[in-house]
């Protein structure tokens, strides 16, 4: 089986993003690999284990520290991976989309990969975009987020959880699925990993430039969510409190 | 002059509470000249359409086969009603399918994706959403010319109403050609309403300071008495108290209640960014300088396990004098 796996980086903590003249300033960031990212590679990593003859490539499309992203994945038990850049910073998800999509077809002809596993979303901008618009891009069937998998030769069964409960899905290969929390348990690697890992095939994929991006960044302001907190004393008085401000108004209403 | 389609979802055979909130939100901010069209695809019971008041006109993609259509199906229905119509603007609820199918449609047309909008796009040209944990308010604007918009609960809250009525046009779904290939659905192991937490409009959420599984009773209790739905922390999830799909913050859901009750949760960055639509929020916590009390709107320290008893009588108290 053909595994590729989508990866980026996140600043290990929001609190370490400023704004600085209206522009993000990620100076203070410690970047690590976005945390529904190592939920995909642990995945790739079980299935190749299944399935002999498997194949896991990893792809980074972060532009800060792209080859510690990749060796983690690398160290994680990864094949090989491949550090995607592109002329210019990405600016949205069609562009990360369109980039990993142009890359994964000259990797993989027009054979493409069994599976494609990205995370659901990255920490930064939750925008949860690109793992279907890859597929779109691909012309693979996308699901997800799954936070069950279980492979019987080409099935796949799945599971998703929506407003109603959780789906039961049964899909076929080739798949692009994105991975959510609850998925698996993601390996730490230790020295000797990352030692092995060093020797693993790192590659530099250079990527034209996409079309313009569908949405751009246009300003950014930090927000202070700080409100005056009004304390009671006791839990009646809170009770009382809520009912005089009228936040118990809508009970045994709709809503 | 703007043309919505609203992407209607079908649920047991109605269109979905959610979707009808997105309609008559379209509605609501038309202006002359505007248009709207509606797109439903499976079989709907008879009468299913009344719910939707207003102008425009509802497409009904009719199967022969008795199964849902597929995302890919959908997507590809829907893109080409787009084009024929020439529709500027494509709004859905962000259900799981429409989390799922928006970004599809998106990359296939293609068009820009908005999603998470704090302001109620497009009254303002930009789509205003929090990034980095809600440390951050961004405005995006959107550079194709069509739009999609994902509308979360915060932006459902309409009291449109019309005599007029759309008119209905049903036509036969043209057979796909990936049929095979897309996921089927074996089952779907439910849970009950109450447990949504998305679409919450009170939510009474416990973390690490409950103790354990068992004291998540209470808040079932102050939750029942007050129609809401209980959430958790992520450190109440990782300790296995609750499952995760009742997860709030960074690695869970984001919510949008009118009232949260947050109940020995310290209030870590990542668990605040799930809340950064909640409306009200109120704290319980035996800290005093937890940072759940500086976005709370009201507090009291003390620990849960004692306040919330007394809290849920005296609820229960006012509630009955109302």
């Amino acid at each position: 089986m053909n595994i590729a796996v989508c990866i980026c980086q996140v600043p290990d903590s929001a609190s370490a993003v400023a704004v600085i003249d209206g522009a993000l300033d990620m100076t203070r960031a410690a970047w690590v690999m976005n945390p529904y990212d190592e939920f995909a590679v642990e995945e790739a990593i079980l299935l190749r284990d299944r399935f002999p003859g498997s194949t896991v490539t990893a792809l980074g499309t972060s532009p800060e520290s792209g080859k510690d992203l990749l060796q983690k994945a690398l160290a994680m038990g990864a094949d090989r991976a491949f550090d995607v850049r592109s002329f210019s910073p990405l600016q949205d998800p069609f562009q990360t989309a369109w980039v990993l999509a142009e890359a994964l077809r000259n990797l993989y002809g027009e054979a493409l990969p069994d599976l494609v596993l990205c995370g659901r979303e990255s920490l930064d901008f939750q925008n949860a975009s690109v793992p279907a618009m890859l597929a779109g891009m691909l012309g693979m069937v996308f699901t997800g987020p799954v936070s069950a998998l279980r492979a019987e030769g080409e099935h796949l069964e799945l599971e998703r959880e929506t407003e109603g409960g959780t789906e039961l899905l049964v899909a076929r290969l080739p798949l692009v699925i994105s991975t959510e929390k609850g998925l698996n348990t993601p390996r730490k690697t230790g020295i000797r990993q990352v030692m092995e890992a060093r020797k693993k095939p790192l590659e530099i994929l250079q990527a034209s430039q996409p079309p313009p991006p569908k949405v751009s960044l246009e300003s950014v302001e930090t927000v202070s969510k700080k409100k005056r907190c009004r304390f009671a004393a006791t839990p009646e008085e809170l009770a009382g409190m809520l009912h005089a401000d009228g936040h118990f108004r809508h009970i045994s209403g709709e809503d | 002059m703007a043309y919505y389609l609203v992407f209607l979802e079908p649920r047991n055979g109605l269109v979905a509470g959610v979707s009808a909130d997105v309609w008559h939100r379209v509605q609501e901010q038309l202006f002359s000249g505007d248009r709207v069209a509606g797109f439903v695809a499976g079989s709907l019971s008879s009468g299913a359409l009344d719910v939707l008041q207003g102008s425009g006109t509802v497409h009904h993609a009719l199967s022969a086969r008795p199964a849902v259509p597929s995302d890919m199906e959908l997507c590809r229905m829907l893109s080409e009603l787009v084009r024929k119509e020439g529709c500027t603007d494509i709004f859905m609820a962000a259900t799981a399918a429409g989390r799922r199918l928006a970004p599809a449609i998106a990359a296939t047309l293609p068009a820009s994706l908005l999603a998470g909008c704090t302001s109620a796009y497009p009254d303002e040209k930009v789509c205003r959403r929090y990034i980095h944990s809600g440390s951050v308010l961004a405005a995006y604007r959107p550079q194709s010319a069509i739009r999609i918009v994902l509308q979360g609960r915060e932006h459902r809250r309409v009291t449109f109403s019309s005599l007029e009525r759309p008119r209905c046009v049903a036509f036969q779904e043209s057979p796909g050609i990936l049929r095979d290939a897309a996921p089927l659905i074996r089952a779907i192991i439910a849970t009950s309403s109450s447990e949504d937490i998305s679409e919450a409009g009170i939510i009474v959420a416990g973390g690490r300071g409950m103790g354990d599984a068992g004291r998540f009773a209470m808040l079932e209790e102050l939750a029942n008495l007050l129609g809401g739905s209980v959430g958790a922390s992520r450190s109440a999830v990782d300790e296995g108290w609750r499952p995760h799909s009742q997860q709030i913050g960074q690695t869970g859901k984001s919510v949008a209640p009118e009232l949260y009750i947050a109940c020995g949760i310290s209030g870590a960055v990542q668990h605040l960014a799930g809340l950064a639509s909640a409306r009200t929020i109120v704290a319980i916590n035996s800290d005093p300088y937890a940072p759940v009390f500086d976005v709370a709107d009201y507090g009291i320290v003390g620990d849960v396990r004692e306040v919330l008893p007394r809290l849920t009588d005296a609820v229960r108290d006012v509630l009955r004098k109302k």
